[in-house]
Order: structure tokens, then sequence, then C-alpha cells
């Protein structure tokens, strides 16, 4: 076993010696750098108990304990330092957004295309998207689906037409390649959800880690978004509508992305506007925190729900419809009535 | 009136304003956060407020705190330093590892370690020790205060790797952060059973008690690894 430490690369030998090593220089710059880069393959990281200090002493890196704590730190200082200032995280992050919506609709166009070919041959299937490219690249023809799965009845006695020879292959192959880039877009989501709760914490907190970074993305980066007014974060992502706003020439656009958070999306109608407000004023907010102190302060999100909570006991019941307004309101009236359960929860 | 020191390095200094808690100053002349500085018989203390500090709130409670002058402490969750400063203070023969995740934290962090000679700052998630195994060697103390909802896990990841093994676990436990909802006293009592037996390593718990008023729904906890 080679283990790789700050101070360099050793074998350790019976009870806890060291039987081999290759000391790094010692140089503060150089053990930094090492620090930075990512572990060479086949080397293993120290075990659980292991000494590193007696260790370093023994290999004769250092000479003494005050030694060791000095050249550490200074070391660790160094390393820090080129690891906040390798390039700001914000822009993997804004290539990270724009890659996920390119790839939904990437997978989104070619779901409907396999939809349409695999229905030739089972159209009562009855899937889509995601469950259906699944089910294709698993089972691949009609005759390959196993008798476990709830499909096999309808499948048995499908008017489709029979799916065999390089016909299946193609099918299955497309469905499979349709599968790795659902499979690339939770990758990348899942990037996007660390990478924010550990970039923009208040942020992520407030909006949530998706929605927080189509706002970082579409603004520039999270100091970009900070100089912005609340008003502005209101309407970010009501895209052509929103330039024509910011040049002057339109009222506010009221449908921005953070239109798409649940607090909203759920909320009943006559409450949306003011529950946009509020919500957008606590986002420019938590981004200012993320920019000036990056610690995560939950009365933000407490602060919020309370706000929520007045607007809607103050507002609980919609505004008396005047004539002029009224169209367009009352088509919305079904969907809205819908919501209406749901629409007093988180 | 001289200080009484009510663990090692940890002073109560009584004067107008009633009792509090202080830390002998390890850079004396400087304020790490906007803290009071205090001269008594030639020696600078830093007062420490306990609304600030989970640490402190835990003195304050009676925790028999661990921490002795040449202690080696690992510090999960270090933020911008508030703490770490004290333990700084409290270990002048020691040294403290301070872990801290968010890079724009890690920033003030780093310009406490500038000037402090004690501390090792590293830019990691707790989540993965295996990531700073090479750079941390065992401690006496683990000190914790991440806010995240697997903190007992978290702890004992860490604790399996670098605590001694009659070493001690000092935990802060944020109700809110593991379930927002559920009563906190409910999610303390899970938490605490968790440590026990819910991993491949369990610990005892030695002691622990809830951090109000100083810091609502948050439970102090002071643990050894059952061997
Ligand atoms: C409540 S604050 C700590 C305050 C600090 N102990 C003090 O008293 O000065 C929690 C900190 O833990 C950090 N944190 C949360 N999860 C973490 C993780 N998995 N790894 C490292 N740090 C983490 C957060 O970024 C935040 O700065």
């Amino acid at each position: 076993m080679r283990i790789i430490t700050w101070f360099g690369t050793l074998t350790p030998g019976e009870n806890g010696s060291v039987a081999e090593w290759e000391l790094f220089p010692k140089d503060t710059d150089a053990l930094a750098r090492m620090l930075v880069q990512p572990k060479e393959p086949g080397m293993d990281m120290p075990p659980a108990g292991f000494e590193l200090r007696a260790a370093a002493i023994e290999c004769g890196f250092v000479t003494s304990n005050d030694e060791y704590n000095e050249l550490l730190r200074d070391v660790s200082i160094r390393a820090a330092k080129y690891r906040i200032s390798s390039g700001t995280p914000d822009m993997g992050m804004i290539q990270a957004v724009e890659a996920l919506d390119d790839i939904s609709e990437t997978a989104n166009t070619l779901s409907e295309r396999l939809a349409e070919w695999y229905g030739l041959y089972f159209p009562e299937v009855g899937l889509s998207s995601e469950t259906l490219a699944r089910f294709v690249a698993k089972y691949g023809s009609r005759s390959g689906i196993s008798p476990d799965d709830d499909l096999y009845g309808k499948a048995a006695s499908s008017m489709g037409a029979e799916l065999t020879g390089l016909d299946e292959e193609l099918v299955k192959g497309f469905a499979g390649n349709i599968c790795t880039m659902y499979d690339t877009r939770s990758r990348i989501e899942e990037y996007i959800v660390t990478s924010m709760e550990s970039s923009a914490p208040n942020l992520t907190n407030i909006a949530g880690a998706l929605i927080g970074a189509r706002l970082v993305s579409m603004a520039g980066g999270l100091e970009r978004l900070a100089r912005f007014p609340s008003s502005t974060v209101q309407v970010i992502g009501a895209n052509r509508a929103l330039f024509k706003h910011l040049r002057g020439r339109a009222p506010s656009p009221k449908h921005g992305i953070i239109f798409n958070h649940p607090h909203i999306r759920n909320a009943l109608w006559w409450q949306r506007g003011k529950i946009a407000r509020a919500l957008a004023a606590k986002i420019s907010l938590a981004v200012r925190m993320d920019v000036y102190s990056g610690e995560l302060n939950e009365s933000l999100k407490t602060g919020l729900d309370k706000k929520i909570e007045s607007i809607r006991a103050a507002n609980p019941k919609p505004p008396k419809r005047d004539n002029k307004g009224g169209r367009g309101k009352g088509s919305h009236k079904n969907k809205y009535k819908k919501n209406e359960k749901t629409g007093g929860r988180k | 009136m001289s200080p009484k020191e009510v663990s090692a390095g940890i002073f109560e200094i009584t004067n107008r304003g009633g009792k509090q808690l202080a830390t002998k100053n390890l850079v004396p002349g400087t304020s790490v956060y906007g803290e009071k500085l205090v001269g008594i018989e030639d020696c600078e203390y830093r007062i420490w407020n306990p609304k600030r500090s989970k640490l402190a709130a835990m003195v304050i409670k009676k925790f028999n705190v661990p921490i002795a002058q040449d202690s080696k402490v690992l510090y999960l969750g270090a933020a911008s330093g508030t703490t770490v400063s004290h333990v700084s203070d409290i270990v002048p023969d020691g040294i403290v590892y301070a872990v801290e995740f968010s890079p724009r934290t890690m920033r003030d962090l780093i310009g406490l370690c500038d000037v402090r000679p004690n501390i090792v700052p590293i830019l990691a998630d707790a989540n993965r020790p295996q990531l700073y195994a090479h750079i941390v060697e065992e401690v006496d103390v683990i000190f914790q205060d991440v806010a995240q909802p697997n903190q007992s896990e978290i702890a004992v990841l860490n604790a399996k790797r670098f605590l001694k093994r009659d070493g001690n676990l000092l935990l802060s436990i944020k109700a809110r952060s593991i379930d927002t909802v559920a009563n906190p006293k409910k999610v303390f009592k899970e938490e605490v059973r968790k440590l026990e037996h819910g991993f491949d390593v369990g610990f005892k718990v030695l002691d622990s008690r809830e951090l109000a008023p100083f810091h609502e729904d948050h439970l102090g906890i002071l643990a050894r690894v059952r061997n």
C-alpha cells in the first residue's frame, strides 16, 4: 500500500513505522500546489489512526512539532487561497444550467420521436418520456417484456406490428441513448444542487437550488445578481418582455422565473402578485448575504414564511372583479379552483 | 477583580455588567469580529458571547469542556471563524484544523488564519473526510457545528477517522436543519439514539443539554466513542 500525505508518499511498515518514503520538496508553494491537485490514481489516503505527524518526523521531513505545525499551517493557507481564486465557481454553474436546459430539450425531442416510433409496435404502451425510454431500452420488442411487468398483459394483446431484427436493434439502441441523456441530466442537477449549497446557501434556502441557479445564470453571476433591485429579480426570466421593460419601453412583466417556485405556483391567484413581491425581496436579501458573508442565515426563511402567512391571512377572498379586468382572470378560474385544496400548503 | 478560570483557557470575568465569558487573546491588540477586549493584570481577554457561539453557550450550560492548552481539535463547520478564534485562544500549544465548505466564508477564515499561528484552514466537505485525511492527524476533540440534516452521520464519519480512542466529541445539533416541522425534543431524542446505536461506530453520550435561551432549538452533546 502506498499512501499519500501532504508532505510526501509513504509505504507504512510494521507497527506504525514507515518502511519507505518519498518526500515532496520542502517548499510552501510547491506543497500547496500538491494539495490543490487532484490525487494521483493508485495512491491511498492514510487509513484511520495513521500518525501523520510522527511519520513526518520519522522521515526527517521536519524536526519538531512546532516546525510541523508551522509548515502545515502555511501550506494549508496557501492551498486554500489557490482553491478560492481558481476561477469563480459561478462560471461552471452558469454553464451547467445552460447544459441542463439543452439536454432537457434534446431529451424531450428524442423522446417524442421514440414514442412515435415505438408506437408502431406497441401503441397501447401508455408511457412517455423517461419511463418510456427506460422501458424500451430494457425490453426491446413486446416479446421481450418480462411476465412480472405490469404491461405484460397489454403487450400480449397489442394491435401493434412485430418489432424484429435490425428494427428492434435500432429502436432499443435509440432508447438507450435517451436513457444516458436522462442520467447525465440528473448528474448535472446534482452538481447544481451541491455547488449552489456551497456557493449560495441563502439563495438556495429561499429559492431552491434550481431556481436559484437560473437566477444566477441569467444575471451573469452571483455578484451581478446582488446588484439588481428586487423588482428586477421578480421578473428575471420573463425573456423578451423583460428586456423591453429594462429598456424602459414596457410595463413590468409579471412572470419571471420565480413564478415556478411552489410558494407562488400553489398560491391562490389573487395572492400571487403579493407573494411574488415578498419572495423576490427575500431573494435579493439572501443573495446579498451570500456575497458578503456566505453564511447560512435561517431567519430569512422564517421571515418569509411569516410574511406569506400574513399575506394569506390578510387576503382570504378574491377581490371583487370589475368588468374591465374580468376576462383574463375569468379564463383562469377553473385552474385556480383546483389549486385551492393545495394552496395553503408548502 | 481577577478572572476565574472555569475550564482550561476559559475565564469568567466579573465587571459592572455582571459576569461574562472570555478567552485570553492569543494575538493581543486585535479583535476578530468586533468583540470587546478587556485588559486585566497585563493580560488581554476577548469577551465571548454565548449568543454568538454554541461552544460558549455549552460552557455556560456547565458542560465539561474537554479542551486543554495543548489539545488538537478538529473543528467542522468553521464558518468565518467566530468560535474558531476562541478555540485558538484556548489551545495556545495545540492546533485547530478548521473545516469549512463554503468558499466565500473561507475567505474570511483565511484572514483569521493569517494572523493566528495555530489554525489550519481546510476548504472541504465534512461529509467526505477521506478528502482531507492526508492533512488531518488524530485529534483529542472534534467540535461540530454544521447545521446539516445528516449531522450525526458527519460526526461519525469524522470520528472514525480522526478521533483518538479516548477523544471527545462536542456536537451542536440544530433541530430545524433535520426536520423543520417536528417537535425539537423528538428530533433530539432521535439524534441521540442514532449516535448511540445508529452506526457501525457507537458513541456514548455523556452529557446533553439544550442551548436555549442562547440558541433556540439547539442541543449540545458531549460524547465519546464506545470501545
Ligand atoms: C452554524 S455555522 C457555524 C458557525 C461557527 N461554528 C461559529 O460558531 O462561528 C455552520 C457552518 O457550517 C458550514 N457547513 C455546512 N455543511 C458543511 C459541510 N458538509 N462541510 C463543511 N462545512 C459545512 C456552513 O457553510 C456554515 O458556515
